[in-house]
């Protein structure tokens, strides 16, 4: 475990794409990262699901709205029963907000009630910055193909207010109804809204 | 203490120790906020019929920012709601032009130290001298330094209402911030954009113009905000490279932003973009 552990970190970063953006309609960049159970996981094993990946920093008021209303644990109930994988992706360097250790992770899984498939420990910021992750939260969806079928915010109300949840259209759950029905996704991208991911400075 | 029973202390414990140990709150102290944010008036009175400006005026601690109405790639603009009396009439907020706040891979878009945002109010016509009138505003912000932090603030100021006005003590900031809005492009400019590409070339031509201009999208997601802005000269202007935003799934009709030519020289820009097939190529002359 430990030795794999570290021919992830050796060789990760010279496989890493860095120049090539992510884009809606072509593929999504493979990755592999340990989760809080130290597991190891890779997008690639998922191919013929749905994946969900969800910037998170547990101290972003932003994140926090979504968390402390339940707003997200519930999406993540909702989708994962049907099927979907659920990627929550922690970018936070040592030492920058909302960096956590395993342990402190599963803790606050269990506080919050949250059910991702699993939590990915990036405080590399490799995976974020693969996917130019910008934002707690921000949301990606990739088809069952492998393709990047959405890109942007959690939903159209860019606050730290928890009120204007219930009024507002996710994102998240819009893609997934329309893509699990085999439709065309009618919002692909949008601007995702929260606070920086706390990524290692340069 | 009938409620907290031997049964629900250790269930308290756990839960308390969940807390404090999750870390950083960002919920702020009430004494340490970074930034103070005030109601202020150009005018020390209000005029009947006559529109005056007022302003939200945030001071910031160093190291911590709040946004333009475009916030770049991450944050949130201010939100200002005006709270006003029968019959006043309050116009769009003017927002000057921000900086460019770079986090790479990222950039903000947004303000250090002070910012004041300003609007036209205008009290009706039949207000009565002798009167004051209390105008409020509610405000929604976010500053960040590393953190972020949300604020919301119910503003309140009393005015007195008089046959004439004198300049309050606001005065010079809001003339600052007055040459820091953006202003109509000067007449002599021709301005155009084209779509080619990964790229939108933004071609300035006229007098004066400076060597490296920044541009300001007012909307999201058109450009990437941190990509460099390379200028290449052309015959009697420069051309800029703007990097199109990877979510920029549809042409735009239109390319609207400000641009920055130096210190107080901010212009506004809504040009339509013609769409060009084929491959950038680097105009050199």
């Amino acid at each position: 475990m430990k030795r794999n552990f570290w021919w992830v970190l050796v060789i990760a970063p010279l496989l890493t794409p860095w120049a090539r953006a992510v884009k809606v309609g072509e593929s999504a960049p493979d990755f592999q990262a340990i989760d809080s159970n130290g597991l190891q996981q890779k997008l690639s094993q998922y191919r013929g699901k749905f994946v969900v990946l969800e910037w998170h920093n547990n101290g972003c008021p932003y994140t926090r709205k979504h968390y402390e209303s339940g707003n997200m644990q519930q999406l993540q109930k909702e989708w994962t029963g049907k099927g979907v994988v659920w990627f929550t992706v922690i970018s936070s360097a040592p030492g920058q907000q909302g960096y956590v250790t395993a342990e402190r992770e599963n803790d606050y899984l269990k506080q919050m009630k949250a059910s991702p498939t699993a939590a990915l420990l990036d405080p590399q910021g490799e995976v974020g910055r693969l996917y130019s992750a910008k934002t707690t939260p921000h949301m990606f969806v990739i088809n069952p193909a492998g393709v990047l079928i959405y890109d942007g915010a959690i939903d159209d109300k860019a606050t730290t207010d928890q009120a204007d949840i219930a009024s507002a259209r996710n994102y998240v759950s819009q893609v997934l109804q329309e893509a699990t029905a085999g439709k065309p996704v009618s919002t692909a991208t949008t601007r995702p809204y929260g606070c920086s991911v706390k990524y290692a400075h340069k | 203490m009938p409620n907290l029973s031997l049964f629900r202390l250790p269930w308290l414990l756990f839960v308390s120790a969940v807390w404090l140990s999750t870390p950083v709150r960002s919920s702020p102290n009430p004494g340490d906020k970074h930034v103070k944010v005030e109601l202020v008036s150009e005018q020390d009175a209000l005029v009947p019929g006559k529109a005056i400006w007022l302003g939200i005026r945030f001071d910031l601690e160093d190291g911590w920012h709040t946004y333009w109405i475009n916030p770049g790639d991450s944050g949130e603009a201010p939100r200002i709601a005006w709270r006003l009396p029968a019959g006043f009439e309050a116009g769009e907020i003017q927002w000057p032009y921000p900086e460019r706040l770079a986090a790479p891979p990222f950039a903000d878009y947004g303000y250090q130290h002070q910012a004041l945002l300003i609007a036209p109010i205008r009290p009706p016509a039949q207000l009565k001298e002798g009167q004051s009138a209390k105008i409020a505003a509610l405000v929604d912000y976010l500053i960040c330094q590393n953190v972020c932090i949300p604020g919301r603030e119910q503003l309140e100021l009393s005015l007195p209402v008089k046959n004439r006005a004198m300049s309050s003590a606001a005065r010079d900031l809001f003339n600052t911030t007055r040459s820091r809005l953006p202003r109509p492009a000067p007449r002599d400019w021709k301005v155009s954009v084209i779509s080619l590409g990964d790229e939108f070339l933004l071609d300035l031509k006229g007098q004066q113009l400076a060597k490296a201009p920044q541009f300001f999208p007012l909307q999201a997601e058109l450009i990437e905000n941190a990509a460099p802005q390379q200028t290449t000269p052309l015959p009697g202007g420069i051309r800029l490279h703007l990097k199109k935003s990877t979510h920029l799934l549809q042409p735009i009709a239109r390319l609207r932003g400000i641009i920055v030519l130096g210190p107080e020289k901010a212009y506004l820009l809504d040009v339509p973009v013609s769409q060009k097939l084929g491959r950038v190529r680097r105009a050199r002359t």
